[in-house]
């Protein structure tokens, strides 16, 4: 009781509660790095550490989702949110780095990674990416994503004896930097404009902001904060070198989970916080001006991340621009989010975009999976040219990757496919010209996209392999990551009846300011 | 007290058959691939992996005789052996199946042609047999679930399912350009459906917006479209129906899109070939009357001068492309293109006779061309070439072979008695009566587009006679061919029942037409009686869920 009131008089609106699960991550990254420095080098106790950790949270989650609303009371001030964007994104980045630290164990083995820092790391990068799913106030997201970022940068050059590594960290913090500086520019004019940076008040007051000039710009420049981190076209020039140069399983990380994150920000930003409200002209034409800006951005991500991939010979670059391509079809559910006429259809979208990243968080970290197994050391074998003729010398290997390559298409049965189904559906439920000729890019794009795509599976097994096959030796971590995966794939894809209605339900109201 | 409960249980085990016998043979074909991959993986026995294969499809044949002989009455929407189960309650999409005329000779069609194309590929597949045997159960699987489905979202999945394991046909076991084929097989396919799929969902959408509920459902939908609950501009109507169309137009495929073919055919091992030509194809003209015409039937009227036109370039281009190829496998690939624009004509007649002969052609196209290509195949088997220069007076050394090659030519060229001669003939008879053509045109134009696609017959009797005349006739003129031998048993074997069949749908066409008509007249009232608007509320389909064999959900 006593130390409450402790919390209570600095912050009367303390609720330790609702950020239990983010608490928990964050405890487990001082954990490991604490352990670490005593006893170096113990890659399977670090590691499950940070499974616990992220374990212990999801179920915390879990049980907040299912139980009645005790939470939901004042929370932060309202800085913190708790619907069902902060739970469905928080599932994903739990899921992504258990699958991270899964698929790391061959790599951490074979370069004599400072593991414990690498898994201190990703435990940080969680934290933030949580907190940025479940911040309701500018503020807090930017923390989240800054703890995120800088985590992320460290993890590109792990690798630091070599090149390409260093090179993909540096691109990226120097890029990234430049981006948060204009995402904080943004949120500071946001701020100008309204008054506020809470998220909920900013959505009130854009019906009649001070300075509406200011909104429009600080809009405007967090799309272009945003617009980088989830690597939409025209911010996307980052992407394959970062990918290409940071080891893979680093790689498939960032391309699932801190992709993820910035959507569920950008989502809450700009859904929840630039409404279109009835009547009023200041926040039509704001609405209107994002609305236009995404879609624009939403085709030309979705055609030149496509066409890109198409000329790749790297598959961790093919990966890449296709992994753009995915961000464009995310914001086909965010557009569609944006045009939903009733609170239940915006969840409903708010909930696709969430069911699409996961479906490509699973889908993409299995293919980055094999991609690291079969890469070894230094990532040697990701030319696309190395897969030559592997289909029937490893057949398991060929046939899940595969798989992950046509659930990345969207073909019917795997997640991929129900992913595109729901995104797609808002876009067109709301049936405005602008969103059809989204929609219409969108299924243009995903045909194109079956070019390279299926030219992985060509490569596998329509040709005969020149020279000689050795399949390396499978860990145990790697084949969990594997068979979660590819359940996950066609659970996804075909039972996912109970997932997508915990997702798309709506929550009662919640996170009002005090 | 024993023997009374014994038969109960047969009974039981009947009825559970029956009930669900769409899913068994939908499944059966599955677990069949996964026996093939289990004996593979654990029992090392990949020589006999071809008698599993067979096995799975000639039970699957036997249960989908079921379908005929099996006499009830069809459920309050017209399909018989429904199956309606939730599939995933948040977009409201159920695993709904069920056989009408129109598909139940199709799905046989499929049942009876796969364990002709596995004992055809019996000696011809060398490479990886297990792979094989499981892409081509697996094909089963998804072209049955295409011709069942009645969920327009489960009917897409098997759609575009049914890609994967041809696309794997072709590239593994293909010819030499055979990657090139498979790639382009699959993109071209992919792009059409992909744009049925947006459709799909707008319609869900549209259904919503009218009657307060988003739907899949075919019943539901053809209900409200006749019911006229739900209606569409003239502009949504039109995109829709083309989104649909240009999917289905590209399978059938329906000239300019036919490019995809001549190389899919020539580069697919045969017993891919003879799939493609016997089922795949039909999966196109089956959507277009399943779903284009129920579903968007003022459109439907208002496109089919252009397919009707297209029809007819198809079948003349498709003729005389036909008839300067040098290969025979691509010059029969060349007359799919030409007969399939026969079953597009006579679809879009939008008259009973022709509808009927679309159907009816559709069959007999899948059993004569798929003849053909086997018959190409054994001479490949023999020689590994398909050049027509390279044959010349093979009667004189395979006179088995050049008597059914003969008849089967003549069968796909529509000799009377023979099942060709029985669907030309009501298609053209169809189109003679057609008012398709009068929304544009003051002149009878259906008398001169009967005539054009009349010309067709005639290009057809010259390609394959030339070709006949070039490969089995005259001398032998090339010494390798001296010692060739004439067909295996088991290849006579494989030809008997296509025969047989040829002669038997050329006799005595009633028993098929018979079973296509009354979903055939039901089609093609629902396109032809609300012209103008005038909506009969008598015609409407009465709801799925009233009907009683269908398993509702909780």
């Amino acid at each position: 009781m006593n130390s409450l009131l402790l919390i209570d008089l600095v912050n009367p609106n303390a609720n330790i509660s609702i950020i239990l699960p983010e608490l928990i991550v964050a405890l487990a990254g001082i954990i490991v790095m604490v352990y670490d420095s005593f006893f170096p080098k113990q890659r399977n106790v670090t590691g499950i550490i940070s499974l616990i950790g992220l374990a212990v949270s999801a179920i915390l989650l879990a049980i907040m989702w299912s139980g009645d609303n005790i939470y939901a009371a004042g929370s932060w001030n309202g800085m913190i949110a708790h619907d069902n964007l902060r739970l469905g994104f928080s599932f994903v980045f739990l899921l992504v780095s258990a699958l991270t630290i899964l698929i790391s164990t061959v790599w951490v083995e074979n370069e004599d990674v400072p593991v414990g820092e690498y898994h201190a790391l990703l435990m940080f990068a969680t934290f933030g990416m949580m907190l940025m799913a479940s911040g309701n106030d500018l503020v807090v997201i930017f923390l989240g994503l800054e703890t995120l970022s800088i985590a992320t940068y460290v993890m590109a050059g792990l690798r630091k004896a070599d090149l390409k590594s260093n090179e993909s960290a540096m691109k990226y913090f120097i890029l990234g930097s430049f981006a948060s500086a204009f995402l904080l520019y943004g949120m500071a004019l946001i701020y100008g404009a309204t008054g506020s940076t809470n998220i909920t008040e900013i959505a009130a007051k854009v019906a009649d902001p001070n300075f509406p000039a200011l909104l429009l710009i600080g809009a405007a420049m967090l799309i272009i904060g945003f617009g980088f981190k989830v690597a939409t076209v025209p911010f996307h020039i980052w992407t394959p070198d970062v990918y290409e140069g940071a080891p893979s399983p680093v790689t498939g990380f960032m391309a699932a989970g801190p992709k993820a994150a910035a959507f569920a920000s950008f989502l809450r930003v700009f859904v929840l916080g630039f409404p279109l409200i009835a009547g009023v002209q200041a926040s039509g034409y704001l609405h209107e001006t994002w609305m236009t800006a995404l879609s624009v951005m939403a085709i030309l991500t979705m055609t030149v991340g496509n066409v890109a991939a198409i000329m790749q010979n790297n598959i961790k670059r093919m990966l890449a621009y296709s992994s753009i391509a995915h961000a464009g079809y995310a914001l086909v559910g965010f557009i569609g989010a944006g045009a939903a006429k009733t609170i239940q259809a915006r969840d409903e979208a708010i909930a696709s975009v969430a069911f699409y990243m996961l479906t490509y968080a699973v889908t993409n970290l299995g293919a980055f999976a094999i991609i690291t197994f079969l890469g070894q050391k230094n990532d040697r074998r990701t030319e696309i040219e190395d897969y030559n003729g592997i289909g029937f010398k490893s057949p398991v290997l060929a046939f899940t990757l595969s798989l992950f390559m046509l659930s990345l298409l969207g073909l019917p049965l795997t997640a991929g496919f129900m992913g595109k189904v729901l995104v797609f559906r808002p876009a067109l439920e709301a049936g405005t010209t602008l969103l059809t000729v989204v929609v219409v890019a969108a299924v243009i794009n995903t045909a194109i996209s079956a070019y390279y795509y299926l030219r992985l599976i060509v490569v596998m097994f329509f040709r005969e392999r020149t020279t000689a096959w050795l399949e390396p030796k499978m860990s145990v971590g790697l084949a969990a990551a594997l068979l979660i995966t590819v359940l996950g794939v066609f659970y996804f894809g075909i039972f996912s009846d109970s997932v997508i209605e915990k997702f798309s339900q709506s929550m009662p109201a919640v996170s009002r300011v005090k | 007290m024993e023997q009374p409960r014994k038969f109960a249980d047969f009974k039981n085990i009947m009825d559970f058959i029956t009930e669900n016998l769409i899913t068994i043979l939908i499944l059966v074909p599955i677990l069949g691939s996964l026996m093939t991959l289990g004996f593979q993986v654990f029992l090392k026995v990949e020589a006999s992996l071809k008698w599993v294969a067979l096995a799975c499809t000639i039970v699957n044949f036997a249960v989908s005789l079921v379908l005929i002989f099996d006499k009830r009455t069809a459920s309050a929407s017209g399909f018989f052996f429904e199956e309606n189960v939730a599939w995933i309650r948040a977009i409201n999409t159920n695993y709904h199946v069920g056989v009408d005329g129109l598909s139940l000779w199709l799905v046989i069609l499929t049942t009876f042609i796969m364990p002709i194309a596995v004992i055809s590929s019996w000696n011809a597949v060398e490479k990886r047999p297990a792979a094989f045997y499981i892409f081509i159960l697996l094909l089963e699987s998804a072209m049955l679930g295409v011709f069942v489905s009645l969920d327009l979202l489960v009917f897409y999945l098997f759609f575009e399912a049914s890609l994967v394991p041809m696309f794997f046909l072709i590239g593994i076991w293909g010819g030499e350009n055979r990657i090139y084929a498979a790639v382009k097989f699959f993109i071209f396919t992919a792009l059409g459906s992909l744009l049925m799929l947006a459709a799909i969902i707008a319609l869900y959408y549209l259904h919503a917006d009218a009657t307060g509920v988003g739907s899949f459902d075919y019943v539901t939908l053809v209900n409200s479209i006749r019911l006229g609950n739900l209606t569409f501009t003239a502009m949504t109507g039109t995109l829709l129906f083309l989104a649909f169309a240009l999917a289905f137009a590209i399978k059938v495929p329906l000239f300019p899109f036919h490019t995809w073919l001549p190389d899919a055919h020539t580069e697919a091992p045969t017993a891919g070939s003879v799939i493609l030509a016997a089922v795949l194809l039909k999966m196109g003209t089956y959507g277009l009357m399943r779903f284009c015409f129920t579903l968007f039937p003022d459109a439907s009227r208002e496109f089919a001068p252009v397919f009707i036109v297209l029809a007819i370039i198809g079948i003349i281009y498709g003729a005389l492309v036909a008839m300067v190829q040098p290969d025979v496998k691509r010059l029969v690939a060349y007359s799919s293109v030409a007969h399939m624009g026969f079953v597009i004509l006579g679809m879009f007649s939008f008259t009973e006779m022709g509808m009927q002969g679309a159907v009816f052609q559709m069959l007999a196209h899948g059993v004569s061309t798929g003849a053909l290509f086997l018959l190409v195949g054994f001479i490949y088997e023999r020689r590994h070439t398909r050049a027509i220069s390279e044959f010349g007076g093979l009667a004189n050394v395979m006179p088995i072979y050049a008597t059914i090659f003969v008849i089967t030519a003549m069968s796909s060229v529509g000799l009377p008695f023979l099942n060709g001669f029985v669907g030309e003939f009501l298609i053209m008879a169809g189109m003679w009566k057609s008012q398709a053509l009068a929304v544009t045109a003051t002149a009878n134009w259906n008398y001169i587009a009967t005539m054009a696609a009349g010309t067709g017959v005639i290009f057809a009797a010259v390609y394959l006679l030339w070709m006949m005349q070039r490969v089995l006739f005259g001398k032998v003129s090339n010494p390798k061919n001296k010692n060739l031998t004439d067909l295996t048993y088991r290849e006579i074997g494989l030809m008997v029942p296509l025969l047989i069949l040829m002669v038997f749908m050329g006799v005595y066409p009633k028993p098929f037409l018979d079973a296509t008509k009354e979903s055939v007249v039901s089609i093609q009232k629902g396109v032809m009686e609300q012209a103008g608007g005038v909506i009969e509320k008598a015609e409407a389909v009465p709801e799925s869920k009233n009907s009683k064999p269908v398993h509702q959900t909780k």
